[in-house]
């Protein structure tokens, strides 16, 4: 997969566009340093809520009724581990993150091998009406969630499956394989059809072309697109607090919503806590998969 | 019959991607499998293609289609699941005429055109600025970009109860720096408490959440832009901001009407932050069009008029896409 | 070919979501109302739904397996459904409209079983001849839709004036005093926060903590008419906490229950609008044993205030075991079943021969709570409360968040015809 070209412009380059030739000046030193200091605004607004979270969970309850400041400021004076001790104890968030784990990886393996068989024709397969089968795919990941919930929760009903987790694998699949599709779409199109195309010529069938030959070199862009659906999967909120009613069968997002209340009170360390228990996994995915999601996204989007 | 690549001046191959063209006509390399001629070829391939499409289709289908038609029906149907034992009669365009005169119906509306102008005109802005920002080469990159992206990885109710920590007189953040200001300022209530203060605070939460994929998206269009067109603008002595706006921007068209379709349909259809941070409060002063249509769905189980809300939601989102297609005609 | 593949696509496709829209239309119409038995001898499962978690649910197995064992023949299967109210009705209600019948008994907020009644989800008790006099008549008042029985009440929680009797020596006899004392309490006491704390977010509870002060005024909440001189001066005298003497922090306007609750027990407030569960709670040093509990003091012309909140028993329309579902109701809605679980959760009793010696001895809060109940005025009774609740709790954060001094007033005026339209609301044609 090869970068973009303009990616590749150094900083100093780039500032000096406007320059002419270059000169090292005291000018481009203040330049920088402002830059570094955007930068780090930047990483401050993105990330600094987190923080606060991850504070506020280390709270004791009267510490969170205290409120903030003197002792209980920006840096606690006493941090507690109670908040995470009763999240698994008793409001038990296990079973929540057992049953989003569980619907988000089978809705990331149906949406694999769908999107990229899909994502395969789509790119190398002449088929009439390519354009608007992209463009039906790309538009149904438009359409408004809200709108599909009385329907299809009469749908679930009907078949007697309401209150249970196995239905959203389908029903995520709205979410994860319009941009899933895309996604795999560009990346097989960057391939370079030489390969394939010697395959061919030696006799392969389009499908032993398929196993022996694309799905090998597919690994890196289908590894971006099972990211992006995990978390596309994991994130959703409407269907489950439309169609999961008994906490037994909470995904992770609703139970969140419903957590640290019990029936009148509300525990903000309990709530951030469990805030952070599932924050974290996504933190840490994107962390160490950044350059991947960022290249999936990227690569080849707008030939 | 040797295969033909042509490449673009950088050397990157084009995309051929058309098969057949280099089938060996008639010799059967494995016995009892004939190799296809190169017309069969393409039929085959083309039999191949509408196999390997026909899943993705279908799931999408089913799970968008059949609720279109569902709404689409109900809506000119009195269905309210409350009075489950009174028929479905026809009844014309009653709901929608319902809707269109109900002031709190209208209010909505007006309140989600303002919120997505308002919301995505900022967003574009800040997230051309964050994706220079990360288009530049510098060590920290790959940090940056990482965090960046963490706000949007999260779910919507995550960040959402996130902000609502945040904004609380008590247990958040931002009251307890405006106290380092002014003293006073240390107990204002934002959310629920006042119409302008509430918005202030999903405004933030919304954006917080959405900027970095309208970031990625811009940053994918800076990427394509190639690095000689900047060099003659360079060398015709253009300054930053004259190569920014006659070389970058107009190059960035695309991405941008990418970014445009997504954050725009988004903020149309805004509805977990507003669930969770103020329940359309205070009074219905932060009721959006689709959290209205929820309520209508579940406080007054009314799926008829609920269909009908929800086919002009489905509309405004068709009418957004056309429009911008339309005005950034891409060049695929 | 490839147009005809399509072709077939589409064809395959519309008759895929016609079959569905079939389907659907199908599954909606529902089934008329009944109600047969099972003939006695034979073992039975009955489907009891409730949301009871932690030591509530704990407390009601315990009940049931004793119950069970009093009656061999009989098996109670215990559905725990969520404990957020919303998700909660909205499974109930899908399962009625869905005709199913189970649950066959289920727990059902105050505010439900008109609603339930005119829908035709609920069984009429009048077969089983239930003695309602028994229970405080305001909750059966909530559970009666046309002169029927459709509900038992099982627990009845009242919403009070909590107060610190350390710092407030006599309880205050007014409206007035309740300003006044607080505002003393603020000046001597400089620990405190604020001088009451009372739920005004957007939800369900803003309506109790009104109703709680508006029979102090001479108010009721009638949907036909809201906009009278006690509901404005009710309301004003809760606007005028905030903004006027500013014994009431802004922030209210994001507090439930949860948050009031907090404030009292933490010690930083001398008085507060909520339930008994506060009693329960843990408390800080300066606070334990300095509770009061009263009913919100009566100004001129009005009568002492609280409000009914709690949960009543009632039947499945569609069940096939009534009279072993009427045997559970009868065993849970029994005195000593019902002290057992108020001495065990605090849930008070909605049975006045529930409040024994006993009770008092473990929990003497129970006293206050007694008397509260005596005057514990319910939400409006209608089959359409869900939607005049949103528009009261539409029209009290709207009145919150206005500073203006003439805002309740307007607001009530405003909104009466609306309200009173949609309490009316019958189902079109």
């Amino acid at each position: 997969m090869t970068s973009a070209v303009a990616d590749d412009v150094p900083a100093a380059v780039a500032v000096s566009i406007s320059r002419g030739p270059r000169r090292v000046s005291g000018k481009k030193i203040l330049r920088e340093t402002l830059f570094y200091i955007a930068v780090a605004i930047v990483v401050l607004i993105a990330l600094f809520p987190f923080f606060w979270i991850l504070r506020t969970s280390l709270l004791s309850n009267s510490q969170v009724a205290a409120g903030v400041g003197g002792a209980n400021g920006i840096i606690p004076s006493h941090l507690s581990g109670v908040a995470y001790k009763n999240v698994f104890t008793e409001a038990s968030f296990f079973t929540p993150l057992l049953n989003s784990v569980i619907v988000a990886l089978a809705t990331t393996v149906v949406t694999i091998v769908v999107a990229s068989m899909a994502g395969y024709a789509l790119a190398r397969l002449r088929i009439a009406g390519a354009g608007p089968i992209l463009a039906f795919i790309l538009l149904a990941g438009f359409f408004p969630v809200l709108a599909m919930i009385g329907p299809l929760f009469l749908v679930l009903r009907y078949l007697n499956v309401l209150n249970n987790i196995y239905p959203l694998i389908i029903v995520y699949l709205v979410y994860t394989l319009p941009i899933a599709t895309w996604l795999l779409k560009n990346f097989f199109e960057q391939i370079p059809s030489e390969l394939e195309d010697a395959a061919l010529t030696d006799g392969a069938t389009r499908l032993q072309v398929l196993r022996r030959v694309v799905i090998p070199v597919a690994v890196p862009g289908v590894f971006t697109a099972a990211i992006l659906s995990f978390i596309l999967a994991w994130n959703d909120f409407a269907f489950a607090v439309s169609f999961l009613t008994s906490t037994a069968h909470f995904t992770a997002p609703l139970a969140i919503t419903t957590f640290g209340q019990s029936q009148y009170q509300t525990f903000y360390n309990l709530i951030d806590a469990a805030v952070v228990i599932i924050s974290i996994p996504i933190a840490l995915l994107v962390l160490f998969a950044q350059r991947r999601i960022v290249a999936g996204l990227t690569a080849g989007s707008f030939r | 019959m040797a295969a033909e690549v042509s490449t673009t001046e950088k050397g990157r191959p084009a995309r051929t991607g058309r098969p057949g063209h280099l089938a060996r006509f008639g010799r059967p390399k494995r016995p009892g499998r004939p190799t296809p001629v190169g017309h069969a070829r393409e039929r085959g391939d083309r039999r191949l293609g509408y196999m390997l499409v026909a899943p993705v289709v279908i799931l999408l289908l089913a799970i968008t289609a059949y609720p279109l038609v569902y709404n689409l029906w109900n809506s000119f149907h009195f269905d309210n699941l409350s009075y489950g034992n009174l028929p479905h009669n026809f009844v014309g365009g009653a709901n929608y005429s319902k809707m269109f005169k109900s002031a709190q119906w209208v209010s909505a509306l007006e309140r989600t055109l303002v919120f997505t102008a308002v919301t995505v005109a900022f967003d574009m802005v800040v997230g051309l600025g964050l994706a220079l920002m990360m288009h530049r080469r510098f060590r920290g990159r790959g940090f940056l970009r990482a965090a960046i992206l963490v706000p949007w990885a999260m779910p919507t109710v995550v960040s959402a109860m996130l902000w609502k920590t945040m904004f609380d007189p008590s247990a958040g953040f931002v009251d307890y720096i405006l106290g380092a200001f002014h003293p006073a300022w240390s107990s204002i209530a934002w959310l629920g408490a006042s119409v302008w203060r509430s918005w202030i605070a999903i405004f933030i939460a919304d954006s917080w959440k959405n900027i970095p994929f309208v970031a990625i998206i811009l940053l994918a269009g800076l990427q394509i832009i190639p690095n000689d067109v900047y060099e003659a603008a360079r060398i015709d002595g253009a300054s930053w901001w004259q190569s920014f706006r006659s070389v970058t921007l107009p190059m960035l068209k695309p991405a941008m009407s990418v970014a445009l379709i997504f954050r725009t349909i988004q903020a149309l259809l805004v509805f977990d932050v507003i669930y969770i941070m103020t329940g359309g409060g205070p009074g219905n002063s932060t009721e959006t069009l689709s959290f209205l249509s929820y309520n209508t769905f579940i406080i007054n189980t009314d799926f008829g008029e609920g269909g009908a809300m929800s086919l002009v939601l489905v509309v405004l989102a068709l009418a957004v896409s056309f429009v911008y297609v339309r005005a950034f005609r891409p060049q695929t | 070919m490839h147009r005809n593949s399509l072709t077939r696509w589409r064809a395959g496709a519309v008759a895929v979501a016609a079959a569905a829209l079939a389907t659907g239309v199908a599954a909606c119409g529902s089934s008329g109302p009944a109600n047969s038995t099972v003939a006695g001898g034979a073992t039975q499962t009955i489907v009891f739904a409730e949301s009871g978690l932690g030591t509530e649910g704990q407390q009601t197995q315990v009940a049931i397996n004793a119950f069970e064992k009093a009656n061999p023949n009989i098996k109670v299967s215990v559905q725990v459904l969520s404990s957020d109210s919303t998700t909660y009705l909205s499974t109930l209600e899908h399962d009625f409209i869905s005709g199913s019948s189970t649950p066959d008994v289920f727990e059902s907020d105050v505010t439900y079983p008109a609603k339930f009644a005119q829908a035709g989800w609920v069984a009429s008790l009048t077969q089983f001849h239930p003695n309602m006099s028994q229970f405080f008549p305001h909750e059966v008042a909530a559970g009666t839709y046309n002169g029927t029985y459709y509900a038992v009440p099982w627990f009845d929680n009242p919403e009070g004036l909590f107060y610190r009797t350390d710092l407030i020596k006599t309880p205050p006899t007014s409206p007035a005093q309740v300003v006044s004392d607080a505002e003393q309490a603020m000046k001597t006491d400089k620990s405190l926060k604020e001088g009451i704390a009372f739920e005004a977010d957007k939800y369900e509870g803003a309506i109790t903590a009104f109703l709680t002060v508006d029979s102090a005024f001479g108010g009721t909440l009638n949907p036909q008419n809201v906009n009278t001189p006690g509901n404005v001066a009710a309301l004003n005298w809760l606007h005028a906490a905030i903004y006027t003497s500013h014994i009431a922090p802004q922030a209210v306007t994001g507090w439930q229950e949860g948050q009031v609750e907090e404030q009292f027990v933490s010690g930083y407030t001398p008085f507060a609008i909520n339930y008994p569960f506060v009693e329960a709670q843990p408390m800080v040093a300066a606070v334990k044993g300095h509770v009061g509990y009263i009913p919100f003091p009566a100004g001129p012309g009005g009568t002492p205030g609280s409000a009914l909140g709690g949960e009543m028993l009632a039947i499945n329309a569609k069940t096939a075991h009534g009279a072993a579902a009427w045997k559970l109701i009868q065993y849970l809605t029994s005195p000593s079943v019902e002290t057992a679980r108020a001495i065990a959760v605090g849930d008070p009793p909605s049975l006045p021969s529930a409040y024994t010696s006993a009770l008092y001895s473990s929990a003497p809060y129970f006293k206050d709570v007694y008397t509260l109940n005596t005057y514990s005025a319910p939400r409006p009774v209608t089959p359409n409360y869900l939607q005049v609740s949103s528009d009261l709790q539409t029209l009290f954060s709207a009145v919150y968040a206005n500073a203006s001094a003439s805002a309740a007033g307007a607001a009530f005026a405003a909104g009466a015809s609306s309200i009173k339209s949609d309490a009316n609301a019958t189902p079109g044609s």
